[in-house]
């Protein structure tokens, strides 16, 4: 147990230890494609560190390069004090370290099941067989598997398969563990267990964590981190040291009309992103005053609503470390106004776009959506939010006619989907999860083609190609192969193919995964401007819940089922009342506090790096109770202060308590 | 009245229009993957050119001699074994050898002299060679044999004319059956024309299914199927243009290996009408694209999509008469053949190009195609309709 102290809760960045990996500006290229160009970074043991960047950033690159499966360029790298310059140095090491390549559960066998999985990565890594059925004990325990021992691994959900392949990772007991966007594509709970279960190895084993993440709302899960892009690492730091490189303030505005103000501070200010109702403005000014009359200033003369500061997340950072460098979108950044169609179309199904009444839906046995109803109205951004395998997926495909509903009925554009789901597929756009347009045809052959699928006439066949080039900013790219786009631009030019025929009903279904945050902000911007202006009616699926509060208005899914269904606002004023504030607090031994904190009954505790959250009905009384059984155990409390919830949050909270309900019936 | 013909012409117009952008879709990316361009290149031209210079024949075999006489009348014996049909490889000094050689392939036959071969010739009395053949390939080993056969009756029979003493002149006084037979359609028994149009023809087999088949699949395999399926088109609009892609890629292929390999090669006579041909071939593409759009819907991937493909054309081909005639097969599988479509294509094919035949000889194996091939397209078409729904 001594080691689990000395490991598991000092601050790592105190001591100085032997670091477990020391990387000295390493180059990696693939023929004239530059992978990582000139990175440093220093891991120390037992702190979870983070990569963080978008895709195509190189942080794959860097990581197989540590755990030796990547031979890189130039420069130095060392693990475990081992100089890694050869393939036999590299087998020396690698005895000690786990890796999970990217992917969900891509590193396991689909036909086999959990246990076998297991078994044969043991059996890979040599471990004896009554060790082994310890070990496994013990992850299946606590990655909550145990009960699906027989279940063949390709049935399993995208969260137990990441949690299975975790499993299959530390099953050797590596000292330093290498995962590859293991929470890409998983719900908020899994992604909540899985950071939990490697809070509570880094805890009880000592190991060492080098993770990577295209989520910016996660880097408050690591002790350090790089902001990585292009290649290179932006920023080094803990989380706050990252956000303070580019200070300023974030703004939040409540103003009439949204549009024209929005128009009007991106001129300004080009860090203006709408969210849901609000308007949020990075300022590069530390002062919230100086920078909320700034905003005010350019403002003058619209009604504002409400205006106050707002903390700043990483993402803003993020950005404004890249503009700083001249990395962002140029072009992007030169032509922020997206045009308007000259007529917008008369919407036909009046204020009503969508409406979806009692729809079931089964497969066999099986009820993969049950009894779900909600309503869009034109010009409304409307958020389906769930995990995979919840139902999102299988709502969108009754809605849009691809496959017809056991229960239950809709409407969509005025059109009947039992009736008319020619005339529903007619007045309809939709874009895919995964880019679905053709990747061996250039960017104004797939527009045309599909302005000719959706029989535009033919005289504005070329006007309505020209609107798309423009309002997606594909201007330069026109006769370039859509393949060899980067996701953000292929992302816009599916959109600009949904729109081209003018539908008044909009269906996107995880549209900006893999997306970086300059081009998500982007495409947002431009579903904004389709509701505000052309008035259309917008259904987003997505379980990025940093998206989700772009939303108009939510609808959280689960098993099939709606949970709840309210504005963002209105959901997170309801876990307020229902389940009271959430509460940050920082205190040196983190991983001893959260372990009290879960021991005396506080709903929801997590650990986010060196911070723990929990929700507590009665803010001041809990904060009491904790700091004297922090004393207690002689850890020091730096610091307790309430928090606005997220959706992340909310989700979590009612999905759990849907659990908890389900189990006690 | 005039407003219901013009929606008419208006949802007619709306569905052309699809069709035509739908095909130039199909063929604008066929045009892109430059590694399945150069493969339908490469099967049309060369590979056709190929196939003539493949011959079914006894092809400089090599003999082997145990020759225990050394005579004059063993080494004309020898010298009678000729190329192109043999080859000398040498001498022997024992049977055992022979054996030897034929086990390890290095010989097709060996041909083994008895001693005083000579002087039981001269003394007129009856004498025997052996000759031993590797019958492992049937058709070569029975090629070999009967060459061999023919070679050695007519040494004996020379000699036996030489010992009576009749000269050329006295040979018409001898009663001797002449056997002689004429050859139709393929006056010199070229090889070179019948194996090309055989090649073609199975190509074309393969490629009616194997590129709709690709096509459909690649849409799943990527993904786009998805959006268009949320679009206004029906299943037969997103199938039927990658039908008729694909049979205008594989007409075009077929006027090349016309007229660039049968024609200007092989020198092939193509004495019936040309436009029958290419009508028949289209009614026959049409009918197996079919089968590769049935086998689209149940592959997931490329690779099952062709195995089960070659798995669907190895009976296809060894029903239809390409490599084994009709008249070779045992009764139950010659009616078998009735349901193979390259049967009836492969009839009417050699007697368009070769006999010059038209409808009126080959109406028969026309309604045969259009009906299997109807059957066989509607079940693709059926079972693609019905994987959407």
């Amino acid at each position: 147990m001594g080691q689990t102290a000395l490991v598991g809760d000092t601050q790592p960045v105190l001591v100085t230890p032997e670091p477990v990996v020391t990387v000295r500006d390493i180059c990696k290229r693939y023929r004239k494609q530059i992978a990582v160009e000139g990175v440093d970074l220093t891991i120390q043991p037992g702190e979870i560190y983070g990569l963080i960047g978008p895709d195509g950033a190189g942080k794959s690159s860097l990581m197989k390069a540590i755990a030796g499966v990547l031979t890189f360029d130039r420069g130095q790298l060392e693990v475990f004090g081992e100089r890694i310059d050869s393939e036999a140095a590299a087998e020396r090491v690698k005895g000690r370290i786990g890796f999970m390549p990217q992917g969900l559960g891509l590193n396991l066998y689909a036909e086999l099941s959990v246990e076998e999985n297991i078994d044969f990565f043991a059996a890979l890594r040599e471990v004896p067989p009554e060790l082994l059925a310890e070990r496994k004990h013990k992850l299946l325990t606590m990655t909550r598997l145990e009960n699906f021992l027989d279940r063949p691994m390709k049935q399993l959900s995208g969260g137990m398969k990441q949690k299975l392949g975790l499993i299959c990772t530390l099953i050797h007991e590596p000292k330093l563990v290498i995962l590859d966007e293991p929470t890409t594509g998983v719900d908020p709970v899994s992604r909540r267990d899985f950071w939990a279960i490697l809070a509570d190895l880094l805890r009880e084993r000592g190991i060492t964590a080098l993770v990577s993440t295209a989520y910016m709302d996660e880097a408050a899960r690591f002790h350090r981190l790089s902001l990585i892009y292009a290649g290179r690492v932006l920023a080094e730091g803990e989380p706050d040291q990252i956000r303070q490189q580019a200070p300023g303030s974030l703004i939040e505005i409540k103003v009439e009309p949204q549009i024209e103000a929005l128009r009007r501070l991106k001129v300004k200010f080009p860090q203006t992103e709408a969210v849901g109702a609000v308007i949020r403005v990075f300022v590069a000014v530390a002062s919230t005053e100086q920078a909320t009359e700034q905003v005010k200033a350019v403002l003058d003369g619209l009604a504002i609503d409400d205006i106050h500061g707002i903390e700043t997340e990483l993402e803003d950072a993020f950005v404004a470390l890249l503009r700083q460098r001249h990395l962002a979108d140029e072009q992007a950044a030169a032509n922020p106004q997206i045009p308007v169609t000259t007529a917008a179309p008369t919407p036909i199904g009046g204020e009503i776009a969508i409406e979806a009444a009692g729809l079931s839906r089964e497969f066999g046995d099986f009820r993969a959506v049950d009894n779900v109803s909600f309503k869009v109205m034109s010009g409304e951004i409307f958020g389906l939010l769930g995990a995979n395998g919840a139902g999102k997926t299988t709502v969108i495909k009754m809605l849009t006619g691809i496959l017809p509903p056991s229960g239950g009925s809709g409407q969509v554009a005025g059109a009947n989907m039992h009736s008319a789901s020619q005339a529903i597929k007619e007045r309809i756009g939709y874009v895919s999860q995964a880019f679905s347009l053709y990747q061996d045809m250039t960017v104004l052959e797939n527009i045309r083609l599909y302005a000719r699928i959706y029989a535009v006439p033919r005289k504005q066949i070329n006007q309505r190609t020209e609107w798309v080039i423009e309002m997606a900013g594909l201007a330069g790219v026109e006769n370039r192969l859509a393949g060899k786009l980067s996701m953000g631009i292929r992302q816009r030019l599916a959109l600009g193919c949904a729109l081209v025929h003018r539908p008044q009903v909009l269906f996107l279904d995880e549209p900006t995964s893999g997306v970086d945050p300059i081009g998500r902000r982007r495409f947002w911007d431009i579903l904004m401007q389709m509701a505000r202006v052309e008035k259309v009616a917008i259904l987003v699926t997505t379980h990025n819940m940093g998206e989700a509060e772009h939303c108009d208005h939510l609808a959280l899914m689960h098993a099939g089922q709606i949970i709840t269904d309210a504005t963002p606002e209105q959901m997170k004023l309801s876990l307020q009342r229902d389940a009271g504030e959430l509460l940050e607090i920082v205190t040196d031994q983190p991983l001893m506090a959260l372990q009290i904190v879960e021991q005396a009954g506080f709903e929801g505790a997590a650990l986010f790096g060196q911070r723990i959250h929990l929700l507590a009905k009665d803010p001041e009384q809990a904060g009491r109770q904790i700091a004297a059984l922090l004393a207690q155990k002689q850890i020091t409390l730096l610091g307790i202060h309430p928090r606005i919830p997220s959706i992340e949050d909310v989700f979590v909270y009612r999905i759990m308590a849907r659990e908890q309900e389900a189990r006690s019936r | 009245m005039s407003r219901f013909s013009k929606t008419t012409h208006h949802a007619v117009y709306r569905w052309w229009s699809r069709m035509v952008a739908m095909t130039g879709k199909e063929l604008r990316q066929l045009s892109r993957d430059y590694l399945l361009v150069g493969a339908v290149l490469f099967l049309f031209t060369l590979d056709v050119m190929m196939a003539g210079g493949v011959k079914m024949d006894l092809n400089m075999a090599t003999m082997m001699v145990h020759d225990a006489d050394h005579s004059q009348a063993s080494r004309e014996l020898i010298y009678r074994f000729q190329p192109p049909y043999f080859k000398f490889g040498g001498e022997i000094l024992n049977q055992k050898e022979g054996i030897e050689l034929l086990d390890q392939g290095k010989a097709l036959v060996v041909l083994d002299i008895p001693p005083r071969f000579q002087h039981d010739l001269i003394q007129g009395k009856p004498t025997s060679v052996q000759l031993q053949v590797d019958t492992g390939n049937t058709v070569l080993g029975t090629l070999a044999a009967s060459y061999g056969g023919q070679i050695i009756g007519r040494y004996g029979f020379d000699i036996a004319l030489q010992r009576m003493n009749i000269t050329d002149a006295g040979l018409a006084s001898v009663p001797m059956l002449a056997d002689s037979h004429r050859v139709w359609y393929n006056p010199n028994q070229k090889d070179a024309w019948f194996m090309p149009i055989s090649e073609l023809l199975t190509i074309i087999t393969v490629l009616a299914m194997m590129l709709p088949a690709a096509a459909a699949v690649r849409e799943k395999e990527r993904g786009t199927i998805e959006q268009l399926l949320v679009s206004p088109l029906t299943p037969t609009q997103i199938m039927l243009p990658k039908v008729v892609a694909m049979t205008l890629v594989i007409l075009l292929g077929t006027a090349l290996s016309l007229g660039l390999i049968l024609r200007g090669v092989f020198d092939v006579p193509m004495k019936g009408s040309i436009p029958l041909f290419f009508a028949v071939t289209a009614l026959y593409t049409f009918a197996m694209s079919g089968l590769g759009l049935f086998i689209s819907t149940v592959s997931r991937n490329l690779a099952q999509a062709t195995m089960l493909i070659i798995m669907v054309m190895m009976p296809i081909i060894l029903l239809s008469g390409a490599w084994t005639p009709p008249e070779a097969m045992p009764p139950g599988i010659r009616q078998a053949m009735y349901l193979s479509p390259l049967y009836y294509y492969i009839e009417m094919a050699y007697g368009i190009l070769l006999k010059g035949a038209g409808l009126k000889l080959l109406w028969d194996s026309l309604l045969g195609l259009t009906l299997i091939g109807s059957a066989v397209f509607g079940f693709g078409v059926w079972r693609f309709r019905r994987q959407f729904s």
